[in-house]
């Protein structure tokens, strides 16, 4: 599937800015089950310095400074993916679970190695001993693993509530699983916390969804995680819609957790309060055409 | 310091020997004098937490730290390979990290290590310099042996400090300085310069390097200015640097001038609120990115805090070999990283042993003595061990050796840890032959550090060779190769405070000085000063209320006394004398580095003739004229070593605008205050204000005795030859003005701050002195009050429009 994705952020500022430097990171990355065709990032007003690179993680980077004065600014991203489902794996005929943290902790190999990082505690995701007790409800002695994550995936669904804007992006892991809600990026993060406080590696995943497909956090940001499972395999989880990602999800970046991956951040000199809004589509190429629902 | 047969160690034999001659009395007072040096240096370091806020006085003990040459070459050659080592530890991990793929480190050792900075991986550094300058903490155990207990690899201090000790010591026991031949720290700081000049990614010849400092509320701040000033580096915080394109470029008066080298003393993960740490603002935003597109040398690299941790010390023997071939010289105290599985049961078996630290260094954790804790912390700490194991280590106790110190019942035996400095030259790491020597708080303290007390020493390194003459050391600092015209604006702004501050202290000693005869009645030849117009003066100030005008004699003398009191003595009166001297001592504080000594000297002479915490009991006002007119004279001082000893730069001139400034708006109010409304005898009010502007002397020379109001105010408004009249502030500050680099705007117009001064200017100039000086009926002169009132706005608009034109720092803010 094809899709034409657009992500517009719009910042008004209470005072002028007189200069602001940013990071950007949304352009879609290309990986095993996703081709970006093109992007075009645009930026109002016009920046006097932009750069691309790749960071830590192999994640696109747009920095852009803009030294004029300025009462608002507008980034605009549009790209042209195209996502293939990803194969599927059968989840009783992965290995279990404890032969897989044991692997990455001897990191015989570059891809373990890459995925001992993700087992790690970061800014946003901390591990303790009351994550594990639940995510061991699934992980029982034994079980595979994926078959443990679905299992995991599922009672986040069920058992936490999704409230829009119940939570900021620095609500601790602990207060998300203590009151049971949060949004998208809190599910990410909580079911993160649990799979490392067993020792399993698992990324964060900011990307998007595509629209009108009846998925819970369309319109907006998305974000997921995604599952070590040797050799050199990652599955993604989406907890808050309770799938294996496939056609419909288009991958931005990765990273330990938000704070690696925030779309758009930035500095300012003066500016004073900012107002914010965001606006996501993402619709198939061949769906542009109005059809009959 | 004792050897096995009971006499002084070979190499101590000179300074005992020159101790022993000394007697213990005249040591006592050459300490007395060193102690008074440090003082009035003003050498001081901050502590966290103090509620005071305050510096405090370098601590120093008069016996140094004494090395042989032999000893001395083995430390040397040591901490030389541990810097070399840790450099190449860090362009691994911040580059291929071969060395986690190929199981020498445990790879959570890095991955959970905060100071692990991922922006910067892969940066590409001139020379692959990680670590320019390095310090090593070493201990000796009594067996003599030498052990490394911390590696400093972030921004390590103390260079500066042990450099300053040597200048005391040196001064307090001339004569065993020259005769132990001890060695010189200057070629160490010459060639430290040098190497950071020859890391400049362009202008290798004369590179423009700043030293960036968290601040004047820093620890260390002392040091941070010590060395700007001793290198010649121009001392910065990160609001004085802003990223351009891919420059960095320090904010000054004449504009923005592109920096070449960075070396920093804030700590890395604060260097750029864009990339490294999402919840600061301080930094300069876009710095890794200048970094990356190599067009600025930051040292020590930025990420380079990842080796301060004492987990990594189990592995170096290995990784020495490895990467260096070498075995390694000088072992560590022995450390158990609990990340891994054997050491971690290592430490659970043998907590009372060991010292357990966080393995990665945070604000606020202290070590803990396994031996000191009870059964319940024991478990607690197990168990937080159990939960994160990865964050501790348990180290072993070394036994340390001690060394001889000075106190006030003579000598007593403290435990001393040694701070070895080295830094990077292309020949291989140079070590400082000397260092800082800290020493604990008592004689059964193992505690050594100066957070929590404990003392310091200087170190001698004793030469075998004759080369090392005995000249006390002085870095021949280029201080007058500072640009002048660099001056940061924040610095500008400082001085113009200062320059502001300093004045007031000055009207409010000389109005006290004016006011305090009207409470005896007496006075001396000229014409009596009333109370009535005291307490209009006062009350005009604010320092009584306004209906005491009114009020009955007796009642106005007990409320003048009391006003003058409150203005002197009170230290919580808000905007009083004390409160004043305050603002003077934290502005010139951050001015450090830019004040003579001599200056700063004169600073502390007048914090300490105000610093009293109370006012003395039954303190009789007149005598404290005496002291009143000592701070007069202080003042002066202050002032003439500005004027004698400061270049005539942009500095000079926002000091010397800020006192204009100040005195003009005081000179405006006192008039106000003083003859706007004269009841009762108008001679005895312009005596009043005469003498508070201190001109008198002036007037009765010109005037004889005549007392008219419309020549006190030609004298005291108008007259532009005399240093204290509105008109004279005035037109120096128009002349300033003219000097200050000009803001490049199109057209003609003169800029805001311009026109304000030459409106003033033109009013004073222009004033009718007889018709302000006409009172009505009620003795109420309405057209001085309106001509006073206009003034006043035009300078304040003046003074706005100066700000924002040179000084004013918007805020950094984030957006997500």
């Amino acid at each position: 599937m094809i899709y034409r994705a657009s992500h517009i952020t719009s910042y008004t500022y209470e005072d002028p800015v007189s200069t602001c430097h940013s990071e950007v990171r949304l352009l879609p990355r290309n990986c095993p089950h996703q081709q970006v065709q093109s992007c075009r990032i645009h930026i109002e007003p016009e920046p006097s310095v932009f750069s691309v690179r790749t960071d830590y993680f192999g994640n696109y980077v747009h920095h852009f400074a803009i030294l004029e004065a300025h009462a608002s600014l507008i980034v605009k991203a549009t790209s042209l993916v195209e996502v293939t489902a990803p194969a599927i794996v059968e989840p009783a005929l992965t290995p279990p679970w404890e032969d897989v943290r044991d692997h990455i902790r001897a990191y015989p190999d570059p891809h373990a190695l890459e995925a001992f990082e993700f087992t790690c505690e970061s800014q946003f995701i901390t591990t303790a001993p009351e994550f594990g007790a639940y995510a061991r409800q699934s992980f029982t002695p034994g079980r595979p693993l994926l078959e443990g994550a679905v299992e995991l995936c599922s009672r986040i669904y069920r058992e936490f509530t999704y409230v829009p804007s119940s939570t900021t992006i620095d609500t601790p892991v602990m207060e998300v699983f203590r009151t049971r809600r949060g949004v998208c990026q809190d599910f990410a993060h909580f079911m993160i916390a649990a799979l490392r406080s067993l020792g399993l590696a698992a990324r964060y995943v900011s990307g998007y969804l595509r629209s009108g497909a009846n998925y819970t956090g369309a319109e907006a940001s998305h974000a997921w995680l995604s599952l070590f499972l040797p050799p050199a395999g990652w599955v993604d989880l989406d907890p808050t819609n309770d799938v294996i990602p496939g056609e419909g999800h288009v991958t931005v970046a990765w990273g330990r957790d938000y704070g690696d991956v925030t779309p758009v951040k930035g500095v300012t000199l003066g500016g004073g309060e900012h107002e914010i809004t965001v606006e996501v589509r993402v619709r198939p190429l061949l769906d542009t055409q109005p059809t009959a629902a | 310091m004792i050897a096995p047969s009971g006499l002084p160690r070979r190499h101590w034999r000179r300074l005992s020997t020159g101790l022993l001659r000394l007697g213990e009395e005249k040591l006592g007072r050459r300490w007395q004098q060193a102690r008074q040096l440090i003082q009035s240096n003003g050498i001081t370091y901050n502590v966290y937490g103090d509620p005071q806020g305050n510096e405090r006085i370098w601590p120093l003990d008069p016996i140094p730290l004494v090395l042989s040459a032999e000893e001395w070459a083995g430390i040397e050659a040591a901490v030389a390979q541990r810097a070399t080592l840790l450099n190449t530890m860090l362009a691994d991990l911040y580059g291929a990290q071969t060395l986690l793929r190929d199981l020498r480190l445990p790879p959570d050792l890095i991955f959970q290590n905060p100071a692990f900075l991922r922006p910067c991986r892969g940066l590409i550094l001139p020379q692959d310099v990680h670590l320019f300058y390095y310090a090593a903490d070493i201990a000796r155990s009594p067996d003599g042996r030498w052990w490394v207990i911390a590696d400093r690899t972030q921004a390590p201090s103390g260079a500066g400090y042990a450099l300053e000790n040597r200048l005391v010591s040196a001064q307090t026991l001339p004569e065993a300085f020259h005769q132990s031949r001890v060695r010189q720290l200057t070629r160490y700081f010459e060639g430290y310069r040098e190497s950071l000049m020859s890391l400049a990614p362009r202008n290798r010849d004369n590179p423009r390097i700043v030293l960036l400092t968290p601040g004047p509320y820093n620890e260390t701040f002392f040091e941070h200015a010590y060395m700007a000033k001793q290198m010649g580096y121009t001392l910065v915080e990160g609001g004085d640097l802003t990223v351009r394109g891919d420059r960095v470029f320090l904010k000054t008066l004449g504009g923005l001038v592109p920096v070449d080298v960075i070396l920093r003393r804030q700590d890395d993960n604060f260097c750029d609120p864009l990339e490294l740490r999402g919840d600061s603002v301080l930094g300069v935003p876009g710095l890794v990115h200048v970094i990356r597109s190599g067009h600025v040398m930051v040292a020590n690299s930025l990420g380079s805090g990842l080796l301060e941790t004492s987990a990594h010390m189990a592995f170096l023997p290995g990784l020495c070999r490895q990467l260096l071939g070498e075995e390694l010289k000088m072992p560590s105290v022995a450390t158990w990283w609990c990340g891994q599985d054997a050491p971690r049961a290592y430490v659970r078996e043998n907590m009372d042993r060991l010292v357990i630290k966080p393995a990665y260094p945070r604000f606020g954790v202290n070590p803990v003595f396994g031996a000191a804790l009870s059964r319940k912390e024991r478990e607690e700490l197990l168990g937080q061990i159990e939960a994160r194991p990865f964050q501790f280590v348990g180290q072993e106790q070394v036994p340390l050796s001690t060394a001889p110190v000075w106190t006030e019942q003579g000598f007593d035996p403290r435990f001393l840890v040694l701070r070895v400095f080295a830094c990077w030259s292309k020949d291989g790491y140079s070590v400082m032959p000397g260092g800082l020597t800290r020493i604990s708080t008592s004689a059964d303290s193992l505690v050594v550090t100066m957070q929590r007390g404990g003392g310091s020493k200087d170190t001698w390194v004793l030469s075998d060779m004759d080369d090392s003459s005995g000249v006390a050391p002085q870095v021949r600092g280029p201080v007058d190769a500072v640009r002048t015209t660099e001056l940061p604006s924040r610095v500008a702004d400082n001085l113009f405070w200062l320059g502001r501050y300093v004045e007031r202290v000055e009207t409010q000693v000389r109005v006290a000085r004016a006011l305090v005869p009207a409470l005896s009645g007496e006075c001396d030849l000229g014409g009596a000063i009333s109370v009535e117009a005291a307490v209009g003066v006062l009350a005009g100030f604010r320092y009584l209320p306004a209906e005491m005008t009114q009020a009955r004699p007796a009642e106005q003398l007990r409320s003048l006394e009391r006003a003058l009191m409150t203005l002197l003595f009170d230290p919580h009166r808000a905007a009083g004398l004390i409160w004043t001297v305050n603002q003077v001592r934290r502005i010139a504080w951050q001015l450090k580095e830019r004040l003579s000594t001599d200056s700063w000297r004169v600073l502390n002479q007048l914090d300490k003739e105000f610093q009293r915490s109370q006012p003395p009991p039954n303190v009789r006002l007149l005598a404290e004229i005496e002291m009143l007119d000592r701070s007069v004279m202080t003042l002066s001082a202050f002032a003439g070593l500005m004027m004698e000893s400061m270049t005539r730069g942009p500095g000079w001139r926002f000091l010397d605008i800020g006192r204009r400034l100040e005195r003009a708006l005081q000179m405006v109010d006192l008039l106000k205050h003083g003859l706007v409304v004269t009841h009762g005898d108008l001679a005895e009010h312009l005596e009043t204000l005469l003498r508070v502007a201190d001109s008198s002397i002036t007037y009765r020379s010109r005037y004889y005795t005549t007392m008219q109001a419309d020549l006190v105010l030609d004298l005291l408004l108008v007259d532009e030859s005399n240093p204290r009249s509105a008109g004279f502030q005035i037109a120096t500050m128009g002349a300033h003005l003219s000097q200050l680099p000009k803001p490049d705007e199109p057209g003609t117009r003169q800029p805001l701050e311009a026109r304000r001064i030459l409106k003033a200017s033109t009013a004073v100039r222009l004033a009718r002195t007889d018709e302000l000086a006409r009172a009505d009926s009620e003795n109420v002169r309405h057209e001085l009050d309106a001509f006073l009132q206009t003034l006043r706005t035009d300078l304040h608009e003046f003074s706005e429009a100066l700000s924002s034109r040179y000084l004013s720092h918007a805020q950094l803010s984030r957006m997500f």
